[in-house]
């Protein structure tokens, strides 16, 4: 009688088939991937059946939150001369210069403070505390603070965040954010004041709860400063014919 | 696969050496992987946001009358948005956190032609031809357009029936046959062409839309009604602020209607 010898195997399990794997779709994040911005307000953007696509480059982005604070995002195309980090230099010596034509107190900025400044993503503080807020970038833990500050979480309740907007109609005596709109559009980059141009350069980023009224003065704020087209981020929403 | 061979080349040396064979052991570096992989997957975006491309008219006001472009009164639909207000009161009532949108629409001049204001600045209830509407979408079983969509539908009849019918004629191949991408793309280049010259077509019967909108109303409202917009081929439509008259048909429609 001979006995069925069942053959000890190993366990073994061979792991370099799965380790392909893993390597090939981490190189396809990796690639394909956008990292998300970190935004001083979350907004949930209204649904709509547009199918147009947002700018990859040269485009601001004005981020607004449910309480009416104006924040701004620069999108510059990386390949060409203008990277997103000499653009944000020339843009806060273009609004200093705006700033100065119409208010009392000058505003100057160091070159250490213009470079703290073209490291930042979003932006928006008054441009009176704006050299207090880049000083931060060299203090320890800085990174946080700011971030703190323009989250509205800061300890100090003089530090406020968000460009100053008011109702004004009148071009001679620009409100803040229409101070740096306005010097979006007179940096010597015309990528984006050509895109600024034809309505695809301003994208407005606001939460589908938000009042009309916030948004209206935001609108009312470019139609006066001669930016009457302009485009609003949507998310997408199945179409329906 | 991941085992190694190796094969003791030297037969003639002392000693008579082991087959060796090495296996190396992936598991950890698969396990490295995923939790990139993770950290890849949870910080990026892979969705794109839609934008919507809107014009709005100049700011600076138009001194001469001749150089106003003036809609006609039978051409012309106002459109208010509102939000939902609690009862009684002007406060908007929210849903979950959502504002909800109301919509008001009134077709020609405010009032009709007798107007809204009487001697005084009187305001007469009788004439106040607002009306109110909501955002529905086609109805499931019949496709029939509801709320406010079928009333700018019903206005823009002449375009729709004109796009409907070239609609059919790209999806018969009109347009090109639509076998292969690079033909799809082309028929359908040649589809918008012909759609965009019938919104323009000044022989047809077209509405012009006027949006309004109530401080209070929500921006995603707003974004609703640009898209009603595009769903119903509306080519002449602006955004505009609301007048005194405006607010005093939605204030005296809420009033006689919540008591």
């Amino acid at each position: 009688m001979g006995r069925v010898k069942i053959a000890r195997k190993s366990t073994f399990i061979d792991m370099t088939a799965m380790s392909d794997v893993t390597v090939l779709l981490l190189t396809f994040f990796m690639l394909t991937s956008t990292f998300l911005q970190k935004e001083p307000a979350t907004v949930i953007t209204p649904a709509s059946v547009s199918t147009e696509k947002v700018q990859e480059t040269n485009y601001v982005q004005v981020l607004l939150s449910p309480e009416g604070k104006v924040w701004l995002t620069m999108n510059n195309d990386t390949s060409s001369n203008w990277s997103n980090e000499k653009m944000k230099v020339a843009l806060l010596e273009k609004a200093s210069e705006i700033y100065n034509e119409t208010h009392q107190k000058k505003i100057n900025f160091t070159d250490e403070q213009k470079y703290a400044f073209s490291k930042l993503g979003s932006f928006g503080v008054p441009l009176n505390q704006m050299g207090e807020f880049l000083d931060l970038a060299n203090q320890q833990e800085g990174q946080t603070k700011m971030d703190q500050w323009l989250a509205g979480e800061d300890e100090n309740p003089n530090h406020i965040t968000g460009i100053p907007i008011e109702w004004n109609s009148d071009e001679s005596k620009p409100t803040e954010f229409q101070i740096w709109m306005k010097a979006m559009r007179q940096t010597e980059n015309s990528n984006l004041a050509d895109k600024i141009k034809d309505g695809t350069g301003i994208a407005i980023k606001a939460d589908q709860n938000t009042s009309f009224d916030i948004v209206h003065m935001v609108m009312d704020n470019l139609q006066t400063i001669h930016m009457n087209k302009f485009t609003l981020l949507t998310a997408l929403k199945g179409a329906e014919e | 696969m991941a085992e190694v061979q190796q094969n003791d080349g030297g037969k003639g040396k002392k000693g008579h050496q082991k087959k060796m064979q090495i296996r190396v052991d992936f598991t950890p570096m698969v396990d490295m992987n995923m939790l990139l992989i993770t950290f890849f997957m949870l910080c990026t975006t892979m969705i794109k946001s839609q934008t919507l491309t809107i014009a709005l008219p100049s700011n600076e006001k138009v001194n001469n009358e001749e150089n106003m472009s003036q809609a006609s009164a039978d051409d012309a639909v106002t459109i208010i948005i509102d939000a939902k207000r609690k009862t009684g009161s002007f406060d908007v009532d929210t849903i979950d956190g959502k504002v909800q949108p109301v919509i008001y629409y009134y077709e020609g001049k405010p009032g009709g032609d007798a107007g809204m204001l009487g001697p005084g600045g009187a305001v007469l209830s009788e004439n106040n031809n607002i009306k109110v509407s909501e955002f529905l979408a086609n109805d499931e079983k019949t496709g029939q357009a509801r709320g406010i969509r079928e009333i700018i539908q019903q206005r823009n009849l002449d375009v729709l029936t004109e796009i409907n019918k070239i609609k059919k004629q790209y999806a018969d191949g009109g347009f090109g046959s639509l076998e292969t991408k690079a033909d799809r793309e082309k028929a359908q280049a040649a589809y918008d062409e012909a759609a965009s010259k019938i919104r323009k077509d000044e022989n047809l019967k077209k509405p012009v839309i006027i949006i309004k909108s109530t401080p209070q109303a929500s921006f995603g409202s707003l974004v609703s009604v640009l898209d009603e917009m595009q769903i119903n081929n509306i080519s002449k439509y602006q955004i505009d602020n609301m007048t005194k008259v405006d607010s005093l048909m939605v204030i005296d429609y809420q009033n006689s209607h919540h008591n």
